[in-house]
């Protein structure tokens, strides 16, 4: 199954321009944060999110699993912004309120994986 | 001098005279011949000596009367978010130790009473916005004073009479790094060094040497493509958002005149690059010196020699764990050194390899490493995608934490912690964020899982350092992630996860002995002697980036046992 942020998260301008090659091969470059792009939530869970939220968020780890949250958005929406001493950091100052809304829309639409 | 004692947010020291009972305290200075002669009454470096031992020569507490062991006394450092996770430190009497938000205590050692303590004024904004933090792995002494590093990215040096402030040195642009320093430094002729938190986060690892006496920087080593032979070895651009770092204390090698360190892992953890990881992938070739051991000269930063044990690096098993054990064997003088990865990696005193032999039997990053020259046999390089089947072995904690594993030249025989456990991964492309702050780069969404065919559990071994031969073990049902501890009395000590510290015969493994704690361990563990009378000293409390996943995994006691809360307990023969 598709997730519902796989549609929405559309590579942003950004990330895209971003993968300039200084050399004769690939790799990754250093990326800005996007100001006011859409943001791949599914790639910020596989670099950032994901090293607490275990399997994309679909399972407790160093975090709770996010999936099938009872947290209402409010919450959440909190939560990601000014984090938890000790247990999660707050990330209001390195997203914006947009890209936070798109990480509630992932996690609302997170199902378990296939196979 | 103004007092403080419950308001945080003012960094003060607040010594206390009339508590300076231990009648030695301050008899002489911390010097390198001092460290390098460890004697038996001190604790005087992160591993206890250059060597690495993490082994006391007292023998009072011994095999014969250790069940008369009970605690003498206590001590609450407060605030201890992620736990208590640092290595107590004691020099003539008096015992030095951190808390979380590096608070440090001065205490008598014989009865606990506060000589001083310092809590620092910490970046509280940046500290919300970092996720490993704000633990803090332990101080270093030397020259009269005590260091200690702060995860908004400053190195102060305190006076160890007083406390006060003597530097107070910025080293690392954490608000835009988002690292700093948890691990402790290490004093050594004249310097202080430091490593830099690094691994997942987009940067390029310092190491820092700075001037005991003055606070000012004098050399400074990049873990990432810090020389020009290592620059070649990051395609693109990619050394600029590399990873690694030093985040663990390494050792100082009179003989050589070199510091020894272990660097972490690059960034992103699991690369997307499959099999062509020379030419392919987040970061082709072998991203030197991450995933290393490097010799570095003490006097100028310059690198003197290296091995790199993880070439290239896919799986997040770095080399920033553990110690650097000196000893020698057949004439030879040797070096061992674990890596996160559960191979021991023997090296002579140049770091080329001698030998290379297991810890761990769930291992298949790779099939094996090659014992003579130490290159990865088989290795496994995963593309985009899932991989289950099977799972990688060890999970992202390691077959080997960076908890401090004991060797004792009396036996003969290294004791170290080996973890069994595996993982699922879903491998992904992801882009390194740098602004406003950089944040994680993983490459995987994953989750811990049983080894093919077995069970998670973690075991102590007792081996030969060189060869690997194992004379007993130890299992456990969760793997114990403190320091060991072994002591001339013939006994090993080994504080556990769910809070019970072991002493066990040294020679056979027997348990002779056990007490709990309360809660979770994951800090040091240590020995000194005042006036006399012997005492083993050991942080409890638990919490952080590897023991947060004990309650969703294991459940049972983890799932109640506080991970903002902690003490430093000492024992002693009633």
């Amino acid at each position: 199954m598709k997730l519902q942020s796989k549609k929405i998260a559309l590579l942003s301008a950004m990330l895209g321009a971003s993968l300039a090659y200084a050399g004769p091969v690939q790799a990754q470059s250093a990326t800005p944060a996007p100001d006011n792009g859409t943001l791949d939530v599914v790639q910020l869970f596989a670099g950032t999110c994901g090293f607490c939220h275990s399997s994309g968020g679909r399972a407790a780890g160093r975090g709770p699993q996010l999936m099938n949250s009872p947290r209402d958005d409010d919450f959440l929406r909190d939560r990601i912004k000014n984090g938890k001493e000790g247990a999660m950091p707050g990330f209001g100052e390195a997203f914006t309120d947009a890209q936070i809304e798109q990480m509630i829309k992932y996690i609302r639409a997170l199902k378990p994986r296939e196979g | 001098m103004k007092k403080h004692l419950g308001c945080f947010s003012l960094p003060v020291a607040v010594a206390i005279g009339a508590t300076l009972a231990a009648s030695s305290a301050f008899a002489q200075t911390v010097d390198t011949a001092r460290i390098e002669a460890a004697g038996q009454n001190d604790w005087l470096t992160y591993h206890g000596s250059y060597k690495s031992h993490h082994y006391s020569p007292l023998a009072q507490i011994n095999t014969g009367n250790v069940g008369n062991l009970g605690v003498a006394w206590m001590h609450f450092p407060g605030r201890s978010t992620r736990g208590v996770q640092s290595m107590p430190l004691v020099a003539d009497g008096v015992l030095y130790y951190t808390g979380s938000y590096s608070r440090t205590f001065a205490l008598n050692g014989a009865t606990g009473e506060l000589v001083w303590n310092y809590f620092p004024e910490l970046d509280e904004a940046l500290v919300k916005r970092q996720t490993h933090s704000p633990y803090n792995r332990g101080v270093a002494l030397g020259e009269g004073k005590v260091y200690v590093g702060t995860v908004d990215g400053r190195l102060i040096a305190l006076d160890a009479k007083t406390g006060r402030v003597a530097w107070d040195t910025k080293l690392i642009d954490s608000q835009k790094l988002t690292v700093g320093f948890t691990g402790a430094p290490l004093y050594a002729k004249g310097l202080v060094i430091i490593g830099a938190q690094g691994g997942e986060w987009p940067g390029r690892g310092p190491i820092f040497a700075i001037e005991a006496a003055t606070g000012k920087k004098k050399w400074e080593f990049l873990t990432v493509a810090g020389t020009e032979e290592a620059m070649k070895t990051w395609g693109g651009d990619s050394w600029r958002t590399g990873g690694g770092g030093g985040w663990m204390p390494g050792t100082y090698d009179s003989e050589t005149n070199t510091i020894l360190w272990g660097t972490a892992n690059p960034a992103p953890l699991y690369d997307w690059s499959g099999a062509d990881y020379k030419t392919q992938g987040a970061r082709p070739g072998d991203n030197l010196y991450t995933s290393s051991v490097i010799g570095l000269d003490i006097d100028t930063g310059k690198l003197k020699f290296y091995h790199q044990e993880l070439p290239h690096d896919a799986w997040d098993f770095d080399s920033s764990v553990g110690e650097f054990v000196m000893l020698e064997r057949d004439g030879q003088k040797l070096i061992v050194h674990p890596n996160k990865g559960g191979f021991i990696f023997v090296y002579d005193r140049n770091l080329a390899v001698k030998n290379v032999w297991r810890l761990v039997q769930n291992i298949n990053f790779v099939k094996d490493i090659d014992p003579k020259t130490g290159a990865l046999i088989g290795r496994r390089d995963f593309p985009a995608g899932k991989v289950t089947d099977p799972p990688l072995c060890p999970f992202i904690g390691g077959g080997i934490s960076w908890n401090a594993g004991s060797y004792s030249p009396k036996t003969g025989l290294y004791y170290k912690i080996g973890q069994e456990w595996c993982m699922t991964l879903d491998i992904q492309k992801t882009t390194p964020v740098t602004t406003p702050q950089a944040q994680l780069n993983i490459g995987a969404d994953f989750k811990m899982a049983p080894p093919p065919g077995g069970e998670i559990y973690g075991h102590l071994d007792a081996r030969d350092p060189v060869t690997g031969v194992k004379k007993w073990e130890v299992r456990y049902p969760e793997p114990p992630l403190g320091s060991v501890l072994s002591t001339a009395g013939n006994l090993v000590f080994v504080p556990d996860s769910r809070g019970i510290i072991h002493a066990y015969d040294a020679e056979t493994g027997t348990e002779l002995w056990n007490h709990n704690n309360g809660t979770g361990h994951q800090g040091g563990i240590v020995s000194y002697s005042v006036g006399g009378k012997q005492y083993i000293a050991v942080t409890a409390g638990f919490g952080g980036m590897l023991a947060d996943e004990y309650a969703p995994n294991f459940g049972g006691i983890y799932k109640s046992m506080p991970r903002d809360d902690g003490a430093l307990i000492v024992f002693s023969l009633k």
